[in-house]
């Protein structure tokens, strides 16, 4: 492809993304709904789970900030903690094909067998269109959503942001405060931090 | 050093594979032939290497000199600014010093600007790197025995995917008291290295930034003519990285310059009071920022 070709080519899906990004989820409104498909098939409504706490949280599989928490057992540990609170927890995946991080839902129920990863579900979005309705950047991402289907977090995992699984013990998990505030009816002290990890592998990504 | 997406599309495309690894076989064996001070080579990184250097040959006491952390990578593959943007992360140095000397903070060069994807953003460097550390030797620095400088250095190497690396490099220069003499095989890396920091901005420059509801607006008061510029926010979480920066010629009422329209970050929930961050012209000079905020009339 010619180097023009290609200014216009991001320059177009800049236009065609960028006025997405004026419904793109905002902490302290209400959480975009979507309808995914996850890995065992099933359709998955988020307006469904009003009523419930919601976690998305943005994987790939490949990505060294993601296997920090995997290889640990870390991400693993939290799904069970707060999915066995009645906490709703969907792993999505918005690596387009031919990019780290896209699995076909064969491979995804593979890879959470081997790692027990027990989310509610995982969502393969591998157009991005959940991905850029909440502006996701990386992967870890965390995104909190309350029974009342409002964004109450969105950001880091934690306050460490490197690939070192020895920074996991004594971090500051923004995730569980977030969760534990907002069920003690409190409000979240940190609604927001910068997510840490590799891109989102979007279909126009080039890093 | 701004590069707009088609500049970054097309460094990432950069013919002639050959004169790199010359030009990296050609730095590595002048390397191996300095004056003064025994050198190791690089260490290797996920595809690329790694250097201390140093601008001197030899170190003298109760004298500051300039070490370099010298990063050089395989054609495509990017490091991180100390802010990355919107993803990655900046390399990250844990100094191993002997008693009298201390390591300042490093000094980065003016970033590229790399497009991502349409909504992500982040702030690096291509094909190589000398990031700046000041060194201070104390007067009483011990002996005359030359002094072994250490550092592990943990950085992330980015293309389609990233690789997070972690090497450990170490520089062993000799001790003198007569004044250092920069070492030849240096000069240029450290020369251009410095001629890409960013400096202060030149005299008669006035920077001032209001704020608004959603927006930063940086205000460039200046006679010189500036119709392109990319502002990189030195601390992350502060402005929206992947927004377009608008910027406004002024040319009526007596004002010279530009605005720059900054998108402040969805991050960004306590009140700022300074902005600081480097502006970039695309000509090549960087200037430092650090200028208070105002807040706007319309908020």
């Amino acid at each position: 492809m010619k180097r023009s070709t290609i200014c216009l080519v991001v320059a177009a899906l800049a236009l065609i993304v960028a006025p997405l990004l004026v419904w793109a989820a905002k902490v302290g409104e209400p959480a975009p709904d979507f309808t995914g498909t996850s890995s065992t098939g099933k359709t998955i409504h988020l307006a469904d789970y009003r009523g419930k706490f919601v976690v998305l949280e943005w994987h790939n599989n490949g990505c060294p900030y993601v296997k920090k928490h995997y290889n640990s057992g870390n991400m693993q540990k939290l799904q069970k903690e707060w999915t066995a609170k009645g906490v709703v927890w969907l792993t999505i995946i918005s690596s387009a094909p031919g990019k780290q991080g896209y699995v076909t839902a064969a491979e995804q129920n593979d890879y959470m067998a081997k790692m027990d990863a027990t989310p509610t579900a995982a969502l393969l979005d591998p157009t991005g269109v959940i991905g850029h309705l909440y502006d996701a950047k990386t992967s870890p991402q965390m995104v909190v959503i309350d029974p009342k289907g409002v964004v109450i977090y969105d950001g880091a995992i934690d306050d460490r942001p490197t690939a070192n699984p020895a920074d996991i013990e004594g971090a500051t998990n923004y995730l569980n405060l977030a969760l534990e505030q907002a069920m003690a009816g409190t409000p979240v002290a940190t609604p927001t931090t910068r997510p840490y990890g590799c891109s989102v592998k979007y279909p126009d990504s080039t890093h | 050093m701004m590069k707009m997406p088609g500049q970054i599309l097309r460094q990432m495309k950069r013919p002639t594979p050959n004169l790199h690894i010359f030009a990296v076989l050609a730095a590595g064996i002048s390397l191996c032939v300095c004056a003064g001070g025994a050198q190791a080579a690089g260490v290797p990184i996920p595809h690329g290497t790694v250097e201390l250097v140093a601008e001197n040959q030899w170190i003298a006491p109760g004298q500051e000199s300039t070490l370099g952390l010298h990063f050089q990578l395989e054609k495509g593959w990017h490091i991180y600014w100390v802010n990355p943007g919107d993803s990655g992360e900046p390399p990250r140095v844990t100094w191993q010093l002997p008693a009298g000397l201390t390591a300042g903070a490093l000094q980065w060069p003016a970033p590229q600007r790399m497009q991502t994807s349409a909504t992500i953003v982040d702030f690096g460097y291509h094909d190589s790197v000398l990031l700046l550390v000041p060194l201070r030797a104390s007067a009483a620095l011990p002996g005359r025995q030359p002094v072994k400088i250490g550092a592990e250095v943990r950085v992330l190497v980015c293309r389609e995917m990233c690789i997070p690396g972690k090497a450990q490099v170490t520089l062993t220069l000799p001790v003198q008291t007569n004044p250092p003499a920069p070492n030849p095989a240096m000069q240029k890396l450290f020369a251009d290295a410095r001629k890409s920091l960013p400096g202060p901005a030149p005299t008669g420059w006035k920077f001032s930034v209001e704020e608004g509801k959603d927006t930063f607006l940086l205000r460039v008061d200046t006679h010189e003519q500036v119709t392109q510029a990319f502002f990189f926010p030195l601390e992350e979480s502060q402005i929206d990285n992947a927004a377009p920066q608008k910027l406004d010629v002024m040319a009526t009422g007596g004002a010279k310059g530009f605005r720059l329209s900054l998108r402040k970050s969805e991050q960004l929930v306590k009140r700022l009071t300074r902005l600081k961050g480097v502006l970039a012209l695309p000509a090549g000079p960087s200037y430092l920022v650090d200028v208070p905020i105002t807040p706007g009339a319309g908020k």
